[in-house]
């Protein structure tokens, strides 16, 4: 099946004749071969119209053949799987590809949106600024949605991405960006010096220019060469070489990103695998064989399809078979752009002209004219007449000032190569001019890293062997590697005679930028208006800022800037490069870390048996947290949450608190080590006791509390909040290793050893005596309030107690190693039977605390102080510790200091909100008397009320006054009483009893 | 009254289901939990470390590793945790603390963590592959031999690496520790970083 | 970027927590509030060569002095913290 391939050579080529491939090109179905990109196969089947552009909806056709193209943009796929501003020229076709043109409406070939062209004055540079400024509100309401819907680029899937991708890291000696001929042969002199070496090629085939321009290596065709080189490598074990892979930045410490499409060039990535993998390659050096990018000459209609790099050209003639031309005119300034007629002709297509902007071209190519019967005009281009269907007739100015015209439906340009510098550059660097090619070439490079090649500013195969071969040695070497790597490939150095040419002057658009339609005009308008340096003009202009980052565009853009301002090129310079060398999927960036897998989950001991029950979860930190236990029937979570609270304040229920930070705290000096970084003391608390602690940074303000009991002499058990737990042990490491060294004091964290319970209620102790071992005592005397010691239960396990009340309930936390968690879940459950045991969640353990008094996370919200949160007292005068000077500082003791307080609504049927802010009563809410904000709200089955605590201005000392909530985000205002934070039990006598 | 039963759950009960799982053909990778471990954290007091790794080489035969290593020993592993740490790892019932407290007593601090940790070991001809995805370090043989361990994040999760004994038929073997509440997250993102490659799932009671 | 542990070799960036100016000497206790708030608030801010604190939390759990170029991050050298490896002091 050949389909209407009707540009297909007969002859040549590395595509697979054998296997024919269909795909959809705006609906219609056309055909192409296995080792296609789906610009030749569109090249191939006669389309020369892709796209339209972006501002003025201009015919498009395809201008290169790799990835720096500007316009042949396409929607890749359908559905969830669409991607925008694909390009056609990287595109692997496959078979059934879909592909549709973008930037029109309602079809490519009539575009109504083309009538921008009319309206074209206005699209000038900084037309935006100029012409939308007012009034405001038009911006949003007209102005924008207008512009978005006449200039733009690809439309995104608007679904979530049904595949996955991925992310990995590797490590190598050696990284080399590209195969051409000087990536292949630093590759290989590396490797034989015994490197572990990584290539990286962005094409599905290796080597470089060598697939367009072929060329005789070691006396080998390069296809020849290619091959040997390729058997070579694949041999070595510790080389690997990467296809489908673009090197796209360079990061500190020899930090490289790449990204692989490994499923791209089909479908639907086959089952476990993932479409794209952004890689981390560590290596110790790089070597950037990234070759050189074609230029264009900027003229009058060069963006007519049908106008094509010369180079392009070629490479769809000889690697693709693919003529995308018949009769061909070719516009040079430089000797390599005649490797195109030379393609052209060994292809049997016509050539109707060479425009050469060169005085002098040379004999071989004079009388490679004479034999083809074609003329060589010394001048340049100055129009093409043509539109959506191709280039019909050149206009060329003769030097001497006469004109010609030629007819031909091909136009390849050459304006000389630019060294792909990105790379080199990322790290700030800038690249250095070379007259004698006209273009910028690395200057430096950041550490490891270093140019070869074409990237380098030589253009000669010989001399990119020879540059490759050296800096694949010298890399290797510099690893300590000293295996011989033979000897160089070698080649001749063709000539690159070069004449520089920019900008030719004419009527009519003449294009800088493609992508986002940027004109040799505009920035000449720019420099007029005062935007000559190169990054104003790109920010000005948008010249180089689209997807394709001005790869064919900078240099021509920044060269017409130094035209019209008087200076040379690298006095205007260029502006910074940055990662990604080519746009990277922000998908392949998040790789798996999505949805569920968005980050790492911790789950408790009894997770799974909470599961079971029915118990609704809640992310805290990484933590999954059992919320509530919803019972059959309940119409609420309000229901549930009063339903557990009521059983333990009546009975005895338990709540999993082994999410607490766990921290072993050893060694002789561990009682001192704590009396510096609590408030209150430790190294005065007995061995078997247990003490509520607070931690104060050094600047005053409280940083974390928990309970820490002593186990022995020198071992301490320290618990911290869940959502400080990481944090504080760093902090206690900081404390230890930074600022006492001299302590003999060790750090463990078991936050993981331990299952922990709290069991509270009036029958504790009864369900207590059924689980722990008759011999241990559990009565007052013998377990008092904040005793903690390690009990042995029934059936021989030994677990930890300690007396410790959150709830403000008589209450005890067991805790056994984390593997039994489950086992004592379910033995709580056997033992609390008769007492009507009741697992409850993180609300009800909320509720209790804020009935309790007790302060959590948002009272400790990192303003308040020990004395805000009614817990001055605790502050020891005895001795140092961290926050200790600070937290004397004026401000911090002021007596109108925001402090926590008991908040309860006057109408008891009120529900309190969080957040909501306290004003005096009888004045208008505002910012100057703005006294402090709700923190906390529940509601109380004991009170039969809404309930919360606040931080407000002398709170403590205002109990009993009526004062406003006001809160403006519910648009609610009612009147409420502060009131003595301890609403449930003030005397302590239910958890001390 | 009766007693209670203590039964034990690893933190992969549920998550692991042995057998085969991702593509089919010749498995790449193989995931193995081992259960039955003791594991105590062995970190030496200020200005004993020479005597902390002298009562090692006492008790075990060898010094305590004073560098990133793994060191195999007749009834434990001894395992680099951080300067002046180890980790000592036996078959469950091996080396207890109660043990462990009396070859280093007044030399170092003991810390149970057999509880803490889940034991996870991964082998077959695309671990070091598989293993890139989720692991920073560089795992080729010649930087990561037999005996190499790393105290490392994998999915920002802190675990120690080890690179075991091969296997018997010569494929390497990578263990890791990591943290039990950690686990089953962790098991999900080695298994989907596995898939493409084939898995073979197991559990043992048995330290390799 | 990649920091050289002095206990565990070189590891990527996402292992460390940064801290920051590693000059300040916290006072002794009897310093009195002015040298505590010059300790707690004055930082130097360079651009250039900076001895940073950074904490190796991913890893063995050293606390660690960095000097670093702020400019190009380019790393001259990493010393432990006093306190880590003092299990070693004076053996």
């Amino acid at each position: 099946m050949r389909g209407n391939q009707a540009n297909r050579l007969a002859a040549g080529g590395l595509i697979d004749r054998s296997t024919p491939l269909s795909f959809r090109f705006d609906g219609k179905t056309l055909s192409g071969f296995q080792g296609d990109t789906l610009a030749s196969a569109l090249v191939a089947n006669g389309v020369k119209l892709v796209g339209r552009s972006f501002k003025y909806h201009r015919p498009r056709g395809i201008l290169t053949a790799g990835s720096e193209e500007p316009n042949a943009l396409v929607e890749l796929r359908s559905g969830a799987r669409r991607e925008p501003n694909t390009k056609a020229t990287t595109a692997e076709l496959y078979e059934g590809l879909e592909a549709a043109s973008q930037n029109r409406w309602p079809s490519l070939d009539f575009d109504v949106m083309a009538v921008n062209r009319l309206f074209a004055p206005i699209f000038v540079a900084g037309f935006y600024y100029k012409t939308f400024m007012w009034p405001a509100k038009f911006w949003e309401a007209i102005y924008e949605p207008a512009i978005r819907r006449a200039a733009g680029l690809g439309r995104a899937a608007g679904i979530p991405d049904p595949d996955r991708y991925d992310k990995a890291w590797a490590h190598c000696d050696v990284a080399v960006a590209g195969s051409g001929p000087a990536g292949l042969a630093a590759a290989l002199a590396a490797a034989r010096c015994g490197a572990r070496v990584i290539l990286c090629e962005e094409d599905f085939v290796l080597g470089g220019r060598l697939l367009g321009d072929g060329g005789t290596i070691d006396g080998l065709p390069a296809a020849e060469w290619i091959a040997r080189t390729l058997d070579e490598l694949a041999a070595m074990p510790d080389v690997r070489i990467m296809t489908r892979t673009t090197l796209f930045g360079v990061y500190d410490g020899g930090t490289y990103g790449a990204i692989e499409r490994v499923n791209d060039h089909l479908p639907v990535p086959p089952e476990h695998q993932v479409r794209q993998r952004l890689w981390r390659i560590v290596a110790k050096h790089c070597i950037v064989a990234a070759g050189a990018i074609e230029r264009p000459i900027v003229f009058a209609g060069n963006d007519t399809p049908g106008v094509m790099m010369a180079s392009a050209m070629r490479s769809y003639i000889n690697r693709y078979a693919a003529a995308p031309a018949r009769r061909i005119a070719l516009f040079t300034n430089n000797e390599d752009g005649w490797r195109t007629v030379e393609a052209a002709i060994a292809a049997g297509l016509q050539v109707a002209a060479v425009i050469d902007g060169r005085p002098d071209v040379s004999p071989a190519h004079r009388s490679l004219a004479g034999k083809g019967g074609f003329p060589v005009l010394n001048g340049s281009v100055s129009g093409v007449d043509g539109g959506k269907n191709g280039v019909r007739k050149i206009s060329v100015s003769l030097t001497g000032g006469a004109r010609a015209e030629v007819e031909a439906d091909g136009l390849a340009v050459s304006g000389g190569w630019n060294p792909a510098v990105g790379l080199t550059s990322h790290h700030r660097g800038r690249p250095k001019w070379r007259d004698d090619i006209a273009a910028f070439v690395p200057d430096g490079a950041p550490p490891g890293m270093v140019a070869a090649g074409a990237a380098n500013g030589a253009f000669g195969l010989g001399a990119c062997l020879r540059e490759g071969f050296e800096a694949g040695v010298a890399a290797a070497r510099d690893a300590g590697r000293s295996g011989s790597p033979g000897s160089a490939a070698i080649a001749d150095d063709e000539a690159f005679s070069l004449t520089p040419l920019w900008h030719v002057a004419g009527k009519g658009k003449a294009f800088v930028d493609q992508q986002h339609d940027v004109t040799a005009s505009d920035v000449e308008l720019a420099q007029r208006e005062g935007f000559e340096s190169v990054e104003h003009l790109k920010r000005y202009t948008t010249l180089g800022m689209a997807t394709d980052q001005g790869k064919t565009s900078n240099v021509a853009g920044l060269a017409i800037m130094a035209a019209v301002s008087g200076k040379s090129i690298p006095e205007t310079g260029t502006t910074i490069y940055r990662p990604p060398y080519v746009p990277v999927a922000i998908g392949a960036f998040a790789g798996p870390h999505r949805d569920e897998n968005f980050h790492a989950t911790r789950l408790t001991p009894s997770h799974h048996w909470a599961a079971e029950q029915g118990a609704v979860f809640v992310d805290t930190g990484l933590w999954k947290r059992a919320q509530w236990y919803p019972l059959p029937g309940e119409k609420d979570w309000l229901e549930s949450v009063t339903r557990e609270v009521k059983a333990v304040r009546s009975g005895v229920g338990f709540c999993d608190v082994s999410t607490l930070g766990k921290i072993d705290v050893h060694g002789p000096d561990a009682g001192a080590f704590l009396d510096r970084v609590y408030i209150n003391a430790f190294s005065s608390l007995a061995v078997g006791k247990a003490r509520y602690g607070l931690m104060l940074r050094e600047d005053g303000v409280v940083y974390d509390d928990g309970t820490t009991s002593r186990l022995a002499e020198d071992h301490y058990f320290l618990t911290t909040t869940t959502a400080k737990a990481g944090l504080v042990m760093q902090h206690l490491e900081f404390c230890r290793q930074v600022l006492f060294p001299e302590l003999d004091v060790q750090l463990t964290s078991v936050s993981d050893q331990w299952a922990q319970f709290s069991i509270a209620g009036p029958k504790t102790r009864d369900l207590l005596k059924e689980i722990v071992d008759p011999a241990e005592d559990l009565s007052n005397e013998g377990f008092p309030f904040m005793g903690a010691r390690e009990v042995k239960l029934r059936g021989d396990l030994k677990a930890r107690l300690f007396r410790i009340s959150f709830s403000g309930e008589m209450a005890f936390e067991i805790s056994v190693p984390a593997r039994y968690g489950e086992a004592l879940v379910r033995n709580l459950l056997i033992a609390g039977k008769p007492f009507g045991v009741t697992p409850y969640g993180t609300e009800a353990l909320g509720v209790m605390r804020i009935e309790k008094g007790h302060v959590a996370g948002p009272e400790l919200n990192g303003t308040t102080t020990a004395a805000d949160l009614g817990l001055g007292k605790m502050m020891s005068t005895k001795k140092d510790f961290i926050g200790r000077v600070m937290a004397g500082r004026e401000a911090l003791v002021a007596p109108n200091r925001q402090v926590v307080v008991g908040i309860k609504p006057t109408d008891k049927a009120r529900r309190l909100r969080s957040g909501a802010h306290i004003v005096p009563k009888g004045e208008t809410p505002g910012p100057d008397n703005d006294q402090g904000y709700v923190t906390s709200v529940c509601f109380s089955p004991v009170l039969d009320q809404w309930i919360g605590l606040g931080l407000v201005e002398r709170g403590r000392a205002r109990i009993g006054e009526i004062v406003r909530a006001h809160d403006p985000l519910r648009g609610e205002e009612y009147d409420v009483e502060l009131c003595n934070s301890v609403f449930y039990d003030p005397d302590g006598g239910r958890q001390r009893g | 009254m009766a007693d209670f039963s203590w039964y034990i759950r690893s933190p992969l009960e549920r998550a692991l289901v042995a057998g085969r799982y991702g593509a089919p053909g010749e498995a790449g990778v193989s995931l193995t939990e081992i259960r039955n471990f003791d594991l105590v954290q062995v970190m030496a007091r200020r200005g004993k470390a020479a005597e902390t790794v002298n009562a090692a080489k006492a008790r075990f035969g060898v010094g305590a590793p004073e560098t990133p290593e793994a060191v195999d020993t007749t009834d434990a592993t001894l395992i680099w945790s951080g300067p002046d740490q180890f980790l000592v790892l036996s078959r469950g019932g091996g080396q207890r603390m109660e043990t462990l407290a009396r070859v280093f007593a007044g030399l170092a601090s003991l810390s149970d963590q057999s509880h803490a940790r889940a034991l996870i070991s991964v082998s077959g001809d695309k671990a070091r592959t598989m293993l890139a995805k989720v692991s920073s370090i560089d795992l080729h043989p010649e930087m990561f031999p037999v005996g190499t361990a790393a105290a490392t994040s994998i999915d920002h999760t802190s675990v120690t690496l080890w690179r075991g004994k091969n296997r018997q038929d010569g494929q390497a073997v990578f263990n890791l520790l990591v943290f039990a509440t950690f686990a089953e997250s962790l098991w999900h993102t080695m298994l989907d970083s596995a898939a493409e490659y084939g898995v073979t799932i197991a559990h043992s009671e048995e330290l390799a | 970027m990649r920091i050289v542990c002095p206990f565990c070799g070189e590891r990527e960036l996402g292992e460390f927590t940064y801290l920051g100016d590693a000059k300040p000497q916290r006072p002794p206790a009897d310093a009195g509030e002015d040298a505590v708030y010059d300790y707690v608030y004055l930082r130097d801010n360079i651009a250039g060569v900076m001895s940073e604190h950074w904490y190796h939390g991913g890893g063995c759990r050293a606390w660690l002095k960095v000097t670093r170029n702020t400019l190009t991050h380019e790393i001259s050298a990493v010393e432990p913290a006093a306190g880590a490896g003092s299990a070693k002091v004076g053996a």
